[in-house]
């Protein structure tokens, strides 16, 4: 198991792919942050409402590539076969997927912290720059940045399951971004009443913030944390049953 | 069996194999096994079942009925199945971003292998000097290289090989030829699948002619009267001389 593990964190940093992802986050990050601060008007930035929107989105930031990591990092062994001399050195493959499972969560730690931090930093630099006081307090911030990594780690395990269901790495890929960026959104815009149950807003009470959400409308952090739980736990089980039942090709 | 007077387990034993895929029937009730220290080539044409037999060996995938026996456990029952069974499938099998030396490692940490091993291997098939490029990059033959160093990597018994000459120049196949008399010369066991008889013909010390699912011919080469003798057997076993 330990061995396993150390194969797949090695196997995490040794790919093109994973450089890829890590660039594209610090780039979106630093994209949609600027983006808020820089063109939204001040009346808008100093509203204590607003403020958590601007915030909240290291949150869905660091889910969304937490969640693709995991997710990349079981669909490109069948992508390019390595899947093959991976289970051959290893034929536990449910020890195969636990181990990818928890390189993916320890991953999903970094890019939390870094997604939400990237976002704190800039966010309240940019504000201060417009001369706008930021609302949020120090609590909020610790919370954003804790919560995040936890919620982007779990994101990370959901992504893994996902991944190893589907197999495809395009359908993983499109899937997460397609659920996060938009279903999320669209839940949380307009049935508020049950989006705050789903994975994402799950992760956006956890963190204490995301886009588009009201603080009011999202779950307490610790149900919100409860429930991301369950949703990685489920997509990690399909995962495990599927690779169990499934041939190798 | 009784202790003491039974004969020494055979490497490969594969018993009433069968595979089906809805309808179409990969593997048909195949049954042969293999004694340590010989080449067995696993002859047949495209589509005959030699993949899908390898696969069910390996563990990959699951029998319709019947069992597959490594060692005389199912591989997935092995414990620390790299030392002792070394298997390449398919050329491609690497991410081609990944370098080939890390590649290697990966595989080897998975299976508590030193990094020397790594190296060592590199040497052996020539791939030093192209291990810190991405896999990407390689030649066919340089890939079919790598997967062969990724088989050796924990000094198994068993050697499984598929299609191990494809994009191999004339030089490769004869180094293949060199090396796999050497690992078997050594106690090695091969089981080695080809379409190609020439490839296998000078090498193999068995053959199983394997066509539509089912094995057709077991043959010892060094009992056949002359060198066509085992081309013949197979044209007029698989049908391939029909057109």
């Amino acid at each position: 198991m330990i061995a396993q593990l150390s194969s797949e964190l090695f196997k995490q940093r040794t790919t093109r792919s994973a450089r890829i992802l890590l660039a594209s986050m610090i780039g979106v990050t630093v994209l949609v942050v600027c983006l808020h601060v820089f063109t939204l008007k001040t009346a808008e930035l100093s509203s204590a409402a607003n403020q958590p929107k601007v915030f909240g989105w290291g949150t869905t930031i660091g889910a969304l590539f937490a969640a693709l990591a995991g997710a990349i990092s079981i669909t490109a062994e069948f992508r390019h076969g390595t899947i093959r001399p991976t289970l051959l050195t290893n034929p536990h493959r449910a020890r195969v997927i636990v181990a990818k499972a928890t390189a993916a969560a320890i991953a999903g730690l970094v890019i939390g912290v870094l997604a939400a931090g990237m976002v704190a930093a800039i966010g309240s630099s940019g504000l201060a720059l417009r001369g706008i006081p930021i609302t949020l307090h120090a609590g909020d911030f610790t919370q954003m940045i804790a919560g995040g990594a936890a919620g982007a780690a779990l994101w990370a395990i959901l992504g893994t399951g996902l991944g190893t269901i589907l197999r495809g790495q395009v359908g993983a890929v499109v899937g997460l971004c397609v659920w996060l960026l938009l279903i999320e959104n669209i839940l949380i815009g307009n049935v508020p009443s049950a989006g705050r149950y789903a994975p994402g807003a799950s992760d956006g009470a956890l963190a204490g913030l995301m886009p588009d959400a009201g603080s009011a409308t999202l779950l307490t952090p610790i149900a919100g944390a409860l429930l991301l739980v369950g949703y990685a736990a489920v997509c990690a089980a399909a995962g495990l049953a599927a690779i169990e039942r499934r041939d190798i090709d | 069996m009784i202790d003491g007077l039974t004969p020494t387990q055979p490497v490969i034993a594969v018993r009433d194999l069968t595979k089906r895929f809805g309808a179409v029937v990969a593997v048909d009730a195949l049954s042969f096994t293999l004694e340590a220290g010989s080449i067995t080539g696993f002859l047949g044409p495209n589509g005959a079942g030699k993949t899908t037999t390898l696969r069910l060996l390996l563990g990959l995938a699951r029998p319709s009925s019947g069992e597959a026996l490594v060692f005389g456990r199912p591989y997935r029952d092995l414990p620390n199945p790299t030392r002792r069974v070394g298997a390449l499938l398919e050329s491609g099998d690497f991410d081609p971003g990944r370098t080939g030396r890390n590649h290697l490692r990966a595989l080897a940490l998975a299976s508590g292998i030193d990094a020397c091993r790594v190296d060592e291997l590199l040497e052996l098939v020539e791939l030093d000097r192209a291990a810190h490029r991405p896999a990407g990059s390689y030649s066919l033959g340089m890939r079919q290289r790598l997967g062969l160093a990724a088989a050796l990597l924990g000094h198994p018994a068993l050697l499984v090989l598929d299609e191990p000459a494809n994009g191999l120049d004339a030089a490769g196949v004869h180094w293949l030829r060199g090396f796999l008399r050497q690992f078997a010369a050594g106690g090695g066991t091969v089981l080695v699948s080809s379409h190609l008889l020439a490839e296998v013909a000078q090498t193999v010390d068995h053959a199983l002619i394997i066509e539509r699912g089912r094995l057709v011919a077991t043959v010892a080469v060094d009992q056949l009267p002359g060198s066509g003798a085992l081309e013949q057997l197979y044209l007029e076993l698989t049908g391939t001389d029909e057109s």
